[in-house]
């Protein structure tokens, strides 16, 4: 997926989360991915875990560090990108088709306050 | 803003992704740590490391006063010759690690880490009082570039050194590369060939664009300090802050190759240095390499475990390119009945990675073999 899709809203820690209806998809900005270079591992939680807004869900490694991963809204765990724990480079190949995890979220409506359109997170970090 | 090398403008336009480090801004990556890394062992990299610093010691107790603050025996340098030591304190713990390199008599060249030349530059001084000496802190003057990787010595080459008259492995000499006046030595930090070039500042920007320009059919890239890491790291080469410091002797840190046994002369730690070689004084700990058996990457500060039991803590890890696993280096504490006073490789340890143990095992150092000319 070599565009933006079309809708998705952006957390200042640079996780961005899309409503696709039934869950929402959640992964990690290009500008992140950017950021960290090289990426090598990825760990990510268990199908059916809980949890809230802003809190850890997952790491993601570079050569040099380990990132936490944040919430951009709260809820459970229903399916993991199994593809990226053996193939954790497909995150700089193809961003915005390597979703991290995809979520069935129960406070959307209070979570999304605070989200950014990616135009104005595009802004915010450039 | 830190200082900046006089390269900044140029790495600026290269893309550099550039970070603080050591009170610099420097650069971390251009194409991508691991695609420079595998630049550096099957071609050629440049590596600006100005920041590093530059000391001349000088004068008629210059061979004197350097023997009374470096285990090693400088002594036995000839000429043009260079060796790796560490600045010692009064416990043998290591101040800094260091290349002294031999000019003439009366005449040496110490190349120092970034972060430690002031620290370093204020202990020479204080221990010089007694001697006819001359300390000079040349750091600002001087940039230094690293050339590293089998197709180093071509491009020197073609640049006007031929072969025959290029330093040997761990030597400097005056040398006049693509037109431009510098100091070039064989060393480097990355366990391949290659050489370190310092030159004055006005003249490095040149050096640097014409090495690029010159080394492209060699296959030549620039390398940040990330490649620099995981280079070094992979021929167990020791970074001062993470694998030494001043609570560490060289004998505990795995150095004693380093050490001269039979020098004469007294240096600060020498008492606690000898007598951790002759097994009079007990070593606290040890540093050991390791390498993850589970898939989990160790990383600085991470604790290490034995049979459940926290015994020591990993000093430096990351992933290595060059063997497609990850790796790191580790201090274990030592006791009296402790399991790893002896052989240590092949014990299985335990990473604590987020409140995970994680299965690692000993291995030999260094985890890749060095193929420039080592004589340890």
């Amino acid at each position: 997926m070599a565009y933006v899709p079309e809708g998705i809203l952006c957390s200042k820690s640079h996780e961005w989360i899309l409503d696709e209806g039934e869950v929402f998809t959640i992964g990690l900005t290009d500008y992140a991915v950017e950021q960290l270079g090289d990426i090598v591992f990825v760990e990510l939680p268990e199908v059916g875990a809980e949890f809230q807004k802003d809190e850890t869900f997952a790491t993601v490694e570079s050569v040099k560090a380990a990132s936490e991963i944040y919430m951009p809204a709260g809820g459970k765990i229903v399916e993991v990108n199994e593809e990226l724990i053996n193939s954790p480079e497909k995150l700089n190949e193809d961003v915005w088709g390597s979703w991290l995890v995809k979520v069935d979220c129960s406070n959307w409506g209070e979570d999304s306050i605070g989200l950014m359109e990616y135009e104005d997170y595009k802004e915010s970090v450039s | 803003m830190g200082k900046r090398s006089f390269l900044y403008e140029e790495q600026e336009n290269m893309k550099a992704k550039i970070v603080p480090f050591a009170g610099w801004d420097m650069p971390v990556q251009y194409s991508g740590i691991i695609d420079e890394h595998n630049t550096v062992r099957s071609a050629l990299g440049l590596f600006d490391v100005s920041h590093m610093g530059e000391v001349f010691v000088t004068g008629s107790d210059a061979l004197d006063f350097l023997q009374s603050i470096v285990p090693q025996d400088v002594s036995k340098l000839t000429d043009s010759r260079a060796v790796y030591c560490q600045l010692t304190n009064k416990k043998g713990g290591i101040i800094d690690d260091l290349i002294i390199y031999k000019l003439k008599d009366e005449n040496y060249l110490l190349i120092v880490n970034a972060s430690r030349i002031d620290v370093d530059v204020n202990w020479i001084t204080l221990n010089s009082l007694n001697y006819d000496v001359k300390i000079e802190n040349a750091s600002h003057n001087y940039s230094l570039l690293a050339l590293q990787g089998p197709n180093a010595s071509a491009l020197i080459e073609k640049l006007g050194c031929a072969r025959d008259i290029q330093p040997e492995y761990f030597s400097i000499q005056p040398a006049t590369i693509a037109g431009i006046d510098l100091m070039l030595s064989r060393t480097g930090y990355t366990g391949e060939d290659g050489f370190e070039l310092m030159v004055e500042n006005k003249y490095v920007v040149q050096l640097w664009k014409t090495l690029l320009r010159e080394g492209k059919e060699l296959g030549i890239k620039p390398i940040g300090l990330g490649a620099r890491d995981t280079l070094r790291l992979e021929v167990a080469l020791p970074l001062w802050g993470n694998d030494i410091d001043e609570d560490t002797t060289p004998v505990e840190a795995g150095l004693t190759w380093s050490v001269a046994k039979d020098k004469k002369e007294n240096y600060n730690g020498k008492d606690v240095i000898m007598g951790q070689i002759a097994g009079t004084i007990p070593l606290r700990k040890k540093l050991v390499g390791f390498e993850m058996i589970d898939k989990a990457i160790p990383r600085h500060e991470y604790e290490v475990y034995y049979e459940g039991n926290k015994v020591g803590v990993v000093t430096s890890g990351a992933p290595a390119p060059s063997k497609g696993s990850n790796i790191g280096l580790a201090h274990i504490y030592l006791d009296d009945n402790s399991i790893f006073l002896n052989k240590t490789i092949g014990i299985n340890i335990d990473i604590m990675v987020r409140n995970k143990l994680y299965k690692a095992q000993i291995v030999k150092k260094p985890f890749v073999q060095k193929k420039n000319s080592v004589k340890n």
